[in-house]
């Protein structure tokens, strides 16, 4: 009863989620073989390449590997704060 | 035609053996025969899971070595007609056997059986590639954790690279309880993530020590919990369509509120 009241009152969430966040995270990475040091390494490079043609917002910056319909994609998503005149 | 089927996972510990010898004996006892091999060279377990650890004679390495004929070393459960078991040699090593030898072993076996079930030792070595050899198609047997499911994939990919069918999956060491109050990963959560189809889920219970303890699997005793999940993977084995129960204790969230205004039935706990 204690339990129940305690996830009724809003408690702590279960760790099954943290388990499957963490797994397929990882299960990409064993796949795609990259390091995370690496993955780090190519956003900065992606990142800097975008920059070169338009002003962007680094903090919003999210970038990353999932799991899609036809295996691992990379999915990049990155606010756009002005585009540049030149590049236009 | 004869099928032989292995029993593999990656990590080790996760119910191979137990897999094994209760899929075995649930097939044996719906009138199938059935050889089940120890594939796990230097690390004899089937045989006293199944209880038979006091009638080996001969072994897989002596088979394969010519020193028997493949007959002789095949121990019959006296339990349930059609059952046989192939022992591992205890005192060889897996390098002992080359995926050849296995490969016409498991030709030889079907000849004489309808199922032979390969008992796959742990790991991706020698001995997981002469478990896969003759195979025709694998089992994946994962508990619901993070490094059992991560080893889970990892075999899926070479199974499938060794151009054998699309696995299926046994979720085994299920609690119940743990599911309902999320600290454990469900079925759906599992499957999301290894996306083959499954074909069992057996709940961790004492009847899988108790049954290891007198080496009668539990696939014998039809009031066991763990004995009817066997039951009805080897229905799933051979086409049937059956259920698979999630064993829900009555305990979620939703159960315990019904409990508690005195509504809901109070099922029995796993
Ligand atoms: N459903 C279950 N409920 C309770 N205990 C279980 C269950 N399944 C397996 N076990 C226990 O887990 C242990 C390992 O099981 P088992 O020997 O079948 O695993 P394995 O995958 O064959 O291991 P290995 O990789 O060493 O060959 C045993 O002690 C067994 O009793
Ligand atoms: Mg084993």
């Amino acid at each position: 009863m204690r339990a129940f009241l305690q996830r009724v009152l809003g408690g702590k969430q279960g760790s099954k989620n943290e388990a499957k966040q963490r797994l397929k995270v990882l299960l990409i990475h064993d796949q795609v073989d990259l390091t995370q040091a690496q993955m780090e390494q190519m956003r900065e490079e992606v990142v800097a390449v975008i920059r070169k043609y338009v002003e962007i917002d680094d903090s919003g910056v999210d970038f990353k590997l999932d799991r899609g319909e036809s295996g691992v994609e990379l999915a990049a998503s990155v606010p756009v704060r002005r585009v540049h005149a030149r590049a236009i | 035609m004869s099928e032989c089927i292995v029993i593999t996972s990656g990590k080790g510990g996760v119910g191979k053996t137990t897999t094994s010898a209760n899929l075995a004996v649930s097939l044996a006892l719906s009138g199938k025969t059935v050889v089940v091999v120890d594939a796990d060279i230097g690390l004899r377990n089937l045989d006293v899971i199944l209880g038979l650890e006091n009638r080996i004679v001969y072994d897989l390495v002596q088979v394969i070595e010519g020193e028997c004929k493949l007959k002789q070393a095949l121990i019959r459960d006296k339990r349930v007609p059609g059952l046989y078991m192939l022992p591992a040699a205890q005192t060889r090593d897996k390098n002992a056997v080359s995926q050849d030898d296995m490969k016409r072993l498991v030709q030889d076996l079907k000849a004489l059986h309808d199922y032979v079930i390969i008992d796959c030792p742990a790991g991706i070595e020698q001995g997981f590639k002469n478990s896969i050899a003759g195979a025709d198609r694998a089992i994946i047997v994962t508990t619901p954790e993070v490094s059992a499911i991560r080893d889970a994939d990892r075999i899926i990919g070479l199974v499938e690279a060794h151009e054998l069918p699309e696995p299926d999956l046994i979720i085994n060491r299920y609690r119940p309880g743990l599911v309902e109050r999320g600290d454990m990963m469900n079925r759906e959560d599992i499957l999301e993530i290894l996306a083959i189809p499954l074909i069992g889920i057996i709940p961790d219970h004492q009847d899988v020590i108790i049954s290891s303890n007198r080496g009668c699997p539990a696939a014998f005793d039809e009031n066991s919990v763990v004995g009817q999940a066997y039951r009805r993977v080897a229905a799933r084995v051979q086409g049937h369509e059956v259920e698979i129960p999630s064993f829900e204790t009555g305990n979620g969230l939703f159960n315990s509120f019904m409990k508690w205004m005195g509504l809901a039935p109070v099922r029995e706990v796993v």
